[in-house]
């Protein structure tokens, strides 16, 4: 048996409180092979529904000579980490007639426009984050990590005809299969952390995977013998159990008795209010980098065309009753409280990240964490000057610290730009993108 | 005005074209005749084709409560399922992920030690010496009641090979035959609800077998797997015979797993879902224990719908209704004297009657801090009437501050209806909310507007004709010839857990004068949708060209 002796999260769990932060133990700290190597590039999506207020967002400034409006002033410990961008756009983000928040939803990171569909035949982009994960996922035990915080309220249409699945899905793993988000922290947790047992010996180990991989063996026989009888349709949706089957697999085989060398791992508390469990979530994409259990995430602050209250913040309203502001002042003003909150919780995850050092630099320095909307202005649905933040050098890819006018360019190319960062040589991207976003380096 | 013999029926399309009314013949004239008709009768009926359903998070815990025992609802911690047309069953958006795979393997392991702890496996005994007739017995029991059928010899053995795997590796024969019910509860005939086409490629409609329609049938009703009795007739190839059939129906509605048709058709149908996420602002005193008595009166109100001999019509005025002390001070009604939600007549509260006086309604239509006549209008287009009108025009001006408090919400809406770019749709929604005015945000009756202004009910429909108040409002909508094939529609579409589209035009329209004619009660239209061929017959898919 050959076991590093670290401390094991059960060990940590029954020590602490839930949400109670500690800082790097040494004694959690690897101390083989990752210490020499360059610590990893990753990859953040942060989606805020519902559109910002425009005139409280964008700087009036350019390049380094720019200074942080009221929305982005939770901003400043971190400006120096933080690019600005100004003038995207996602048109393939523009529905057929009404359903722009869902359609914008869906192109958010895909840039596909997705098909007019209540529920049948769904069907938009590949993401770019699911890109990356195919590019870069297995080296990790997770290829992507998808969180949210909205359930979803499960009723009615989600918005003029287009289904849900638009509305409630950034990550899209092929443009008819969306990648569902973790909703629950602990269960988040849980999952990242289930398949590690300290108390384990390598022979019990072997013989779980084992007996996991004879049950994946066996399953997969039956889908196998079933899939020859079935239609175009529902083989496809059989096509989506596979996939679950072989990264099953992959996790079996993955198991582990060491358990994460990697920081303070806190099983967060179940917690409906909204900012704890946006702060748990935020903690956990933080603790999944540190472990290295997977380099891509992506977390949606809500569900497109959220109905959320922000009565902590002393609004009565729905958020997307807010966002069709009508040119009223009232509105204006509750919209960019709720901006504001948003952007806290942006500059609270780049302070967490930067708070962590890593060979050869911060967490952050090694991170893209891309923060946007579906859409700019919410009242008139607008998909042209998207609110972007790009923060993070990228392993030095990104020169951070400014403020960027792209007038007219397609978001697209910034994931071009994002991708080609992560060694994906990519040179055209969903609907409209044509090339990398020049000018995001030094 | 009188609305006995002439009712203004709300046939009104609300995009472009100027609103139209049409008038209903009294009692005694004859039905309108509507060039669809004549269509429906001389087409053939498309069965259409339901996607392989994954089971959703309902019918996850549901399935294991009547296959296990087990009642912890594993899947309350499975990332939530996306609905499409406006139920959480549609099998085209059920999608399969990574991530609940890993979620079903999970529950999976835990289900089978919890119920293998418990006992729940059968009688035989392992002998160690030779296990494999024990194995073979219990296996084989197990996996016809998960996957719903019979299982094949071939099947079987496959699982017994796992007591042969923990032999090898040392283990009791029981790690083997955990090992195979861990198997048989991921195994794509557990998860998925498979029904299969004789030839895939083919669109020649066919009856889906007997054990394809018990489960189609279990799941409608109970979201859950088929109990022993169905499975027995099915297996027995009687099931779809209509006497059987309708026995089933029946009896499967008087099962307290019928409960399913409240929490999962009607907590959807009715938004009574989204009242767990409702937050009223503080000033109207809305609490847990109220949000509870609210939920709970119209999951009882539907209940008697479900078991009940009342006419599915009905539930736009049905005079009776289930509080508590607590909601029956909310409503103004007197109190039963207990915190039991006990059933009352609504004699002498005429308004409380029906959908349109349940607190519950009202509060998830109505935005957290004031009433919104317009959600509480699309309401009753979108789910009572199949009229979805669409979203207004981006910067559409909309409600404007309330400049003048003494104004009423009705006249500070004037501007819906004096716009052009608005009046098409805001004639339609705009007055069938303006008849549930008298209910505050949270469903409290009230003369007088927050600020002030005498509440003003009354409405003018399109066509010219007025009403007053929710009594004469509900009586309108009642009387609307497209309520019955709207409530076909969302019952049809929860039912098969796909879309009622526009091919299916006109089985809606058949179930829907079919359950009509006998009575018109809801086990009328279940029995209706369940005789239909969308429900008892099934198509391939031709192939697509490769793009």
């Amino acid at each position: 048996m050959n076991r590093t002796p670290v401390l094991s999260r059960r060990t940590l769990l029954r020590g602490m409180g839930a949400l109670m932060a500690l800082p790097l133990l040494d004694v959690m700290r690897p101390r083989t092979a990752r210490a020499a190597t360059p610590a990893p590039r990753r990859f953040v999506a942060f989606y805020t529904p519902c559109g910002i207020h425009m005139p409280k967002w964008t700087p009036g400034g350019e390049g380094a000579d720019y200074s942080l409006t009221p929305t982005l002033a939770s901003l400043a410990p971190v400006k120096g980490d933080v690019l600005v961008l100004s003038g995207l756009d996602n048109l393939p983000g523009r529905p057929d007639g009404d359903g722009h928040h869902a359609a914008a939803t869906a192109a958010f990171l895909s840039c596909v426009k997705a098909r007019k569909t209540e529920g049948t035949n769904i069907r938009t982009g590949i993401s770019m984050d699911q890109v990356l994960a195919n590019a870069v996922g297995k080296a990790t035990r997770y290829p992507s990590l998808e969180l949210g915080i909205d359930q979803g309220r499960g009723i009615g249409n989600c918005d003029s005809g287009y289904a849900c699945p638009y509305a409630n899905n950034i990550a899209w793993a092929g443009p008819s299969t969306p990648v569902p988000k973790e909703t629950k922290p602990r269960a988040a947790f849980e999952r990242l952390f289930a398949d590690f047992d300290p108390n384990a010996t390598q022979e019990e180990l072997a013989k779980r995977k084992a007996y996991g991989l004879s049950i994946i063996d066996a399953v997969r026989d039956d889908a196998k013998a079933l899939q020859g009888k079935l239609g175009t349709t529902d083989r496809s949706k059989l096509d989506e159990y596979f996939t679950g089957v072989r990264e099953l697999e992959l996790r079996v085989n993955a198991m582990d008795g060491a358990g994460p060398t990697c920081g303070t791992a806190v099983e967060p508390a179940d917690n409906e209010d909204v900012r704890e469990k946006t702060k748990a979530m935020l903690d956990l994409i933080v603790l999944a980098f540190q472990c290295d259990l997977t380099r891509t995430c992506t977390f949606m602050l809500g569900n497109a065309r959220s109905q959320r209250v922000y009565s902590f913040l002393g609004l009565s309203g729905e958020h997307h009753a807010y966002s069709h502001h009508q040119r009223a002042q009232a509105n204006y003003d509750a919209l960019a409280k709720i901006d504001k909150w948003e952007v806290e919780q942006y500059a609270y995850l780049l302070q967490r990240m930067k708070g962590v050092q890593e060979e050869g630099g911060t967490l952050l320095d090694h991170s893209a964490v891309y923060f946007s909307s579906e859409i700019a202005d919410g009242n008139m649905h607008e998909h042209k000057n998207l609110p972007i933040l790009l923060a993070g050098r990228a392993g030095g890819a990104i020169a951070p610290g400014r403020h960027v006018r792209y007038p007219g360019q397609p978001l697209a190319n910034l994931y071009i730009a994002l991708l080609n960062m992560f060694g994906v040589p990519a040179t055209t991207f969903g609907d409209d993108g044509t090339g990398p976003l020049s000018g995001l380096g030094a | 005005m009188g609305l006995a013999a002439a009712a203004v029926v709300l046939a009104v399309s609300c995009n472009g074209t100027p609103p139209k009314a049409r008038v209903l013949p009294g009692p005694d004239a004859p039905g309108p005749t509507d060039p669809q008709d004549a269509q429906c009768r001389a087409a053939a009926r498309d069965p259409g084709r339901v996607t392989l359903h994954r089971l959703n998070r309902a019918e996850y815990n549901n399935t294991v409560r009547d296959l296990l025992g087990d009642t912890g609802s594993p899947a309350s911690d499975f990332p939530p399922d996306d609905h499409g047309f406006g139920f959480d069953n549609n099998a085209d958006v059920l999608s399969m992920s990574p991530l609940l795979m890993e979620k079903y393997s999970h529950a999976a392991q835990a289900l089978v030690e919890a119920a293998w702890a418990r006992g729940a496996f059968g009688a035989c005994v392992l002998d160690p010496a030779k296990p494999e007739a024990c194995a073979r017995q219990l296996l084989k029991t197990f996996a016809r009641r998960a996957w719903r059928r019979p299982v094949t010899a071939e099947e079987v053995e496959r699982l017994v090979a796992f007591v042969t795997l923990a032999r090898q590796q040392g283990d009791a024969p029981e790690v083997g035959v955990k090992l195979a019910l861990r198997a048989v509860l991921v195994s794509p005939h557990f998860l998925f609800r498979v029904e299969l086409d004789p030839s895939p490629a083919s669109t020649a409609p066919h009856p889906v077998s007997d054990l394809e329609l018990a489960s189609r049938l279990s799941y409608f009703l109970w979201s859950s797997m088929p109990d022993e009795a169905l499975l027995q007739v099915a297996e027995g190839g009687h099931l779809h015979e209509p006497e059987v059939l309708e026995a089933q129906v029946r009896r499967m509605l008087a099962d307290p797993k019928a409960r399913a048709l409240v929490d999962n058709f009607a907590g959807q149908w009715l938004y009574t879902r989204a009242l767990d996420s409702a937050q009223p602002v503080s000033r109207y005193g809305f609490d847990e224990p109220l949000r509870d008595a609210m939920r709970q009166e119209m999951q009882l109100v539907f209940q008697e719908f479900v078991t009940g001999d009342h006419r599915l019509k009905d539930l736009l005025d049905a005079p009776f209704t289930y509080v508590n002390d607590r909601l029956a001070t909310h409503y103004g009604l007197p109190m039963p004297g207990t915190q039991t939600m006990t059933r009352v007549e609504l004699t002498g509260h005429p308004e409380r009657a029906g959908l349109f006086g349940k607190g519950s309604l009202l509060t998830v239509t109505a935005n957290p801090d004031r009433t919104s006549p317009v959600k509480r209008g699309v309401w009753v287009l979108e789910q009572l009437l199949c009229k979805a009108p669409p979203p207004p025009p981006p910067d559409a001006g909309g409600l404007a501050p309330a400049v003048d408090p003494t104004l009423n919400i009705k006249a500070r809406m004037a501007e819906h209806r004096a716009n052009p770019g608005c009046s098409g749709c805001h004639a339609l929604m705009d007055p069938l909310g303006f008849g549930m005015e008298n209910f505050d945000p949270v469903g409290r009756w009230r003369t007088k507007e927050e600020g002030g202004a005498q509440v003003d009910a009354s409405g003018e429909l399109p066509g010219g004709k007025t009403f007053q108040g929710v009594v004469e409002l509900r009586a309108v909508v009642k009387e609307d010839p497209d309520l019955s094939a709207c409530m076909t529609r969302h019952l049809l579409t929860y039912a098969l857990g796909r879309g009622a589209e526009e091919e299916d035009r006109c089985t809606v329209r058949d179930i829907s004068q079919q359950a009509e004619g006998r009575g018109g009660r809801l086990t009328d239209y279940i029995l209706a949708i369940v005789r239909s061929d969308a429900f008892l017959r099934r198509r391939g898919e031709a192939e697509a060209p490769k793009p």
